[in-house]
């Protein structure tokens, strides 16, 4: 039993055997190239936020009535979120990682119109946001209060101070090789503003931004008549404490409304449902495929051992072993899926430069397509083993038997 | 009715040449119940695929009812298949999964006729080879020599003026053998022209007249030999 | 004939089933793939106002930063800034024209014991309705003087209308929202486009607004946007005045244009506008406006998901794969008839009535599979239905028209015909003599 031998018989008798290997081609391409964008959607959904998501829950505040007085509001509800018992710290921000929605602004590092910047996420907050946010602070120091101040509605301009991303300091000043705090920046173009600290990451509010680890906080509170609370609880409080803070702001102050009310694995699930989605339905769409080939595999082997009963009872009358029998039909298969995932390699490769070109999708890594060779081979062999144990059980004696 | 001049049929493969009949020569009338007899390899099946339209030959002509078949095309020799021949094989090729009225009713259906035509030439063939009753059966449920009489129905349904059977009776028992020769005796005696080829003598001696195969080419009277060997 | 063929193909469908229902289910799966897909995205991209798109434009014009310009120049910004949106609207060049934005508003119950709670709003002129065929159950849009004089009138929503008044005509009532008074002047009867059209900044599927009300009202009462807000310069000034004279974009503007006497008037008009701002010292970048339509608006916004478009790239090379399978199914099934074939052929059946045989098996089996496809995509949208159940509007673009079900069984029956035209051409080269001798 050659390679030699089963080739040329293969070539004896094409149409059903290209048809195989054009069919296993086009599953690896799709196989390939799903499993690309599977594990870039995964990769990018184990991006850390930066927040200590587990024990993290947020709502928002509107206030509705025209006279209310919104400082005090904010000013009570972040005193009695701070004060609850189980509740680690609290702020009241715009926004926050994962949340879709924020606020960005160009930040350079000369004043100045025309000079583009880089794109950074605000958060706005007191000095509470470090421990509330859980990041680390590894340089400089936090606000004091007394550089935190209220945002004035019909005065609204930058406060001299800022605590920047690594990655932000990083990208600002990429030739300083010591600290960056003390350096100054220049937000909305011509307005200075120092670097006091620098934390260890944190997210802007859209994952799926290209400077999405470009964020800073702004010592501003922004009483406005809309705020959104984030609040850090302690290890296992946070859903026992969710409905309970909730009740105790609605109830406390009736000129508002408490709305969006969800922990932090909820925001997250929301953020990352496209992407989920896509790993979901893609999983589902090369776990079909790959039972239709193997379906249709199976199919036509059977079909093939039927027509060659006569010739494999020669064989066999001939002195062919089972195995040997068994070893045919396997090394045939795996001659038509090695022709197979080798044509699928390249339509593979060539679909995944065609998709990164058109939808901006990051290049597949280099251990899809091996790996997708290795599923799709022992899918073959799978498939053939039934009909070919069946090969095996044709009788001799039908090479005697006439016609 | 038939006639066949100089017909050569060569089978060409990569590295060889077959001249599986050399400038055949035959003509057989209206009428006639031939036989065509030859050893293994002689080309008598080649003569009776290329005399029923199954084949094309490779040089030569041939007539069949005073009509040149060398030049027709595909669909106008199925055409003549259809309306002219009966073919009667060694091991029968009922369609397995079609009762007998609708095997019988194959080739009416390519001549498009009917309905009502088609059922009574069904009815009236089988009637003929003695299976009336059958007609709703599977031809896995009949024997041997009722497979072989319901695809004799279906030469004839046709009403043929020419029938060629291969061995018809090669898979048969003496005893069915006989009752299918005599089957095709009487629908001899009823007009139509038939041509059997087989390689059983005895069979050969049935026909009205004999011709002898070998090498591509008919020769005149069976030799000696094989003549004893059968008989 | 034709029922002859029929009749052949249940028999051989029937001599092999599970060859034929493994084909049937290869094709039924790769429609179901395919039509899941396409229904997404014909109903994502689908034209929500198809009689009269072409007749409704948005205005662009680059009012962007010449160092940086929008979107790498590519086009002009697709918003506008308040003092153009202002501009064009007070200068009527247009049949109908309209300046929007969206802002959620806050509904406080008459009955104190009730609960306030949020609504979503949208500041507009009257022309809004007329232009975009908007359906009245009750009352109208409100009328010019009201736009004038900045009255506090809305037009709510059925399901608002529904949710306040259990449905009734609510015309003339009164409804407080952030702490104004407005007057109901018009209710809406079911109004979903599956695009909301006239404004794509953030989800393009989501539900028209609950309440309209006019723009004037809005901007003299300094309600928010929420929408995006765009800016390639600072304000000069902290305040809203500022930010309303600032180069910040924010406001959707559409113009009915009914013909191309009227497109050409009101480019002049634009293009005359600009060249008079440019002297004021904006417009830094060359003349560039436009009017996109309906259709050109949803391309630009890109309102299809690029993930639908991956997906459809797949699912079709899926349906391929599907009916290769089919091919080489229906290639042994073929193979395995050859002594039919043969006898077939030596009976009289010529290459043609072979081919009228198996061509007719084939779409037999495809229209199973288109049949067995309808229930395969049916499946296919439930489970996308499901797996993006926090949004409402997947419902909109899960739903399987017509259209759509005649499509899948065209595309199930016009596949496999394609998938036999191979096997059929091999069945007709078994030559008449080949089968016959040996049993």
């Amino acid at each position: 039993m050659e390679f030699g031998p089963i080739w040329r018989a293969l070539l004896r008798n094409k149409g059903g055997a290209i048809l195989i290997a054009l069919q296993i081609a086009v599953t690896m391409a799709i196989m390939v190239n799903s499993i690309a964008i599977m594990q870039e959607r995964a990769t990018n959904m184990q991006r850390p936020s930066g927040m200590d998501e587990a024990n993290t829950l947020t709502f928002a505040s509107i206030s509705f009535a025209a006279d209310a007085d919104l400082r005090a509001t904010y000013i009570n509800d972040l005193e009695m979120l701070r004060n609850t018992p189980g509740v680690i710290n609290a702020v009241g921000t715009n926004s926050f990682p994962l949340r879709g929605g924020g606020w960005s602004m160009g930040l350079q590092t000369e004043p100045g119109e025309d000079m583009g910047g880089v794109g950074a996420a605000i958060y706005f907050g007191d000095e509470h946001m470090i421990e509330t946010f859980d990041v680390e602070l590894i340089d400089g120091e936090n606000f004091s209060p007394e550089q935190v101040v209220f945002l004035d509605p019909d005065n609204f301009r930058w406060e001299p101070y800022v605590i920047v991303t690594e990655a932000l300091a990083k990208t600002l000043f990429p030739d300083e090789e010591g600290s960056v705090v003390g350096k100054t920046a220049y937000i909305n173009q011509n307005d200075p503003v120092q670097i006091i600290g620098v934390i260890d990451q944190l997210q802007a509010p859209w994952q799926g931004w290209d400077d999405v680890e470009h964020a800073l906080f702004s010592p501003v509170k922004r009483a406005e008549g809309f705020a959104r609370y984030v609040v850090r609880t302690e290890p296992g409080m946070r859903d026992e404490l969710l409905p309970q803070l909730e009740e105790m702001l609605a109830s406390a102050d009736k000129t508002r409304l408490i709305r969006g009310a969800q922990t932090f694995d909820e925001v997250r699930e929301g953020a990352y449902l496209g992407d989920s989605a896509m790993i979901k339905i893609l999983g589902f769409v090369i776990t079909l495929l790959t039972i239709i080939t193997g379906l249709g595999i199976v199919g036509l082997a059977s079909f093939n051992v039927s027509r060659r009963t006569r010739q494999i009872g020669i064989r066999r009358a001939l002195g062919a072993t089972k195995p040997a029998i068994m070893r045919y039909f396997m090394l045939e298969n795996f001659m038509i899926s090695s022709v197979g995932v080798i044509v699928g390699g390249a339509l593979a490769i060539g679909l995944n430069i065609f998709m990164v070109e058109t939808f901006a999708l990051t290049p597949m890594a280099w251990w899809v397509v091996p790996v997708a060779m290795i599923i799709l081979w022992l899918v073959g062999q799978a498939a053939v083993a039934g009909p070919a144990r069946r090969a095996t059980r044709i009788a001799p004696s039908i090479a005697t038997r006439s016609g | 009715m038939l006639k066949m001049t100089d017909v050569s049929k060569i089978y060409r493969t990569d590295t060889v040449e077959t001249h599986a009949l050399r400038e055949f020569s035959l003509t057989v009338d209206e009428g006639e119940f031939v036989s065509v007899t030859g050893p293994s390899g002689s080309g008598k099946t080649t003569f009776l695929n290329i005399a029923g339209l199954l084949e094309e030959m490779t040089s030569g002509t041939y007539e069949l009812d005073g009509r040149d078949i060398s030049k027709l095309n595909d669909r106008e020799r199925s055409r003549v298949r259809n309306e002219k021949i009966g073919f009667i094989f060694q091991s029968f090729n009922l369609i397995p999964e079609l009762n007998i009225f609708d095997n019988v009713d194959v080739p009416l259906r390519y001549r498009g006729l009917n309905a009502a035509e088609r059922k009574r030439r069904i009815e009236e063939s089988l009637d003929m080879v003695g299976l009336a009753s059958r007609l709703k059966h599977q031809p896995a449920q009949l024997s041997g020599g009722q497979q072989q009489r319901v695809a004799i129905a279906r030469a004839l349904a046709g009403e043929p003026r020419f029938l060629l059977a291969d061995e018809p009776t090669g898979n048969l028992d003496t005893h069915m053998a006989d009752s299918v020769l005599d089957l095709l005796s009487e629908i001899n005696s009823n007009g139509v022209t038939i041509i059997m080829v087989t390689h059983e003598l005895t069979l050969a001696d049935r026909a009205k007249r004999n011709i002898f195969v070998r090498d591509g080419q008919v020769t005149d009277a069976a030799p000696e030999f094989l003549r004893a060997a059968n008989g | 004939m034709f029922r002859y063929y029929l009749k052949l193909g249940a028999l051989s469908i029937r001599a092999n089933p599970a060859l034929s229902a493994l084909m049937v289910a290869a094709i039924a799966i790769g429609i179901g793939a395919c039509m899941t897909i396409f229904t997404i995205q014909h109903m994502m991209g689908s034209n929500p106002i198809p009689h009269k798109s072409a007749q409704l434009r948005h205005v662009q014009m680059d009012s962007w930063s010449d160092a940086n310009p929008y979107n790498d120049g590519a086009n002009p910004p697709i918003q506008l800034t308040y003092t153009d949106a202002r501009n064009l609207l007070a200068a009527e060049q247009a049949v109908r024209q309209i300046a929007t934005f969206k802002s959620g508003r806050i509904v406080e119950p008459e009955d104190p014991d009730e609960l306030p709670y949020t609504v979503s709003g949208r500041a507009t002129s009257k022309d809004f309705f007329a232009m975009f065929d908007v359906p009245f159950k009750y009352g109208s849009a409100w009328d010019a003087a009201a736009d004038l004089s900045e009255e506090f009138v809305v037009v709510i929503s059925e399901p608002l209308n529904e949710r306040m008044f259990g449905g009734e005509d609510s015309t003339g009532r009164r409804i407080t929202m952030n702490g104004d008074t407005f007057r109901i002047v018009g209710v809406l009867d079911t109004w979903s486009p599956v695009v909301k059209f006239y404004d794509l900044n953030n989800n393009p599927h989501e539900p028209v607004e609950d309440t309209f009300f006019p723009f004037s009202t809005a901007m003299a009462n300094e309600y928010g946007n929420e929408g995006n807000t765009n800016c390639w310069k600072p304000p000069e000034g902290g305040d809203r005045a500022a930010f309303l004279n600032s180069e910040c974009i924010w406001i959707q503007f559409w113009v009915e244009i009914p013909d191309q006497a009227a497109e050409t008037q009101y480019m002049n008009y634009l293009d005359a506008y600009v060249e008079q701002q440019k002297e004021l010292g904006r417009f830094p970048r060359p003349l560039d406006n436009r009017l996109p339509d309906v259709e050109e608006w949803m391309i630009l916004n890109e309102v299809v998901d690029d993930d639908v478009s991956v997906l459809l790239g797949l699912a079709v090379l899926f349906l391929i794969v599907c009916l290769l399978n089919t091919i080489g199914l229906l290639l042994a099934k073929v193979m395995r008839r050859t002594k039919d074939i043969s006898l077939r052929r030596a009976l009289g059946a010529s290459k043609a009535s072979l081919f009228s045989q198996y061509i007719i098996e084939a779409g037999m089996i495809g229209v199973a599979g288109g049949l067995l496809g309808i229930g395969t995509t049916w499946l296919g949208l439930l489970g996308i239905r499901n797996l993006f159940n926090r949004f409402d509007f997947v419902e909109k673009l899960t739903h399987m028209d017509w259209s759509m079900t005649a499509l899948a069984i065209v595309l199930a029956v016009v596949s496999a015909l394609a998938a036999a035209l191979y096997p059929t051409w091999r069945a007709c080269q078994v030559t008449p003599a080949s089968q016959l001798r040996i049993q």
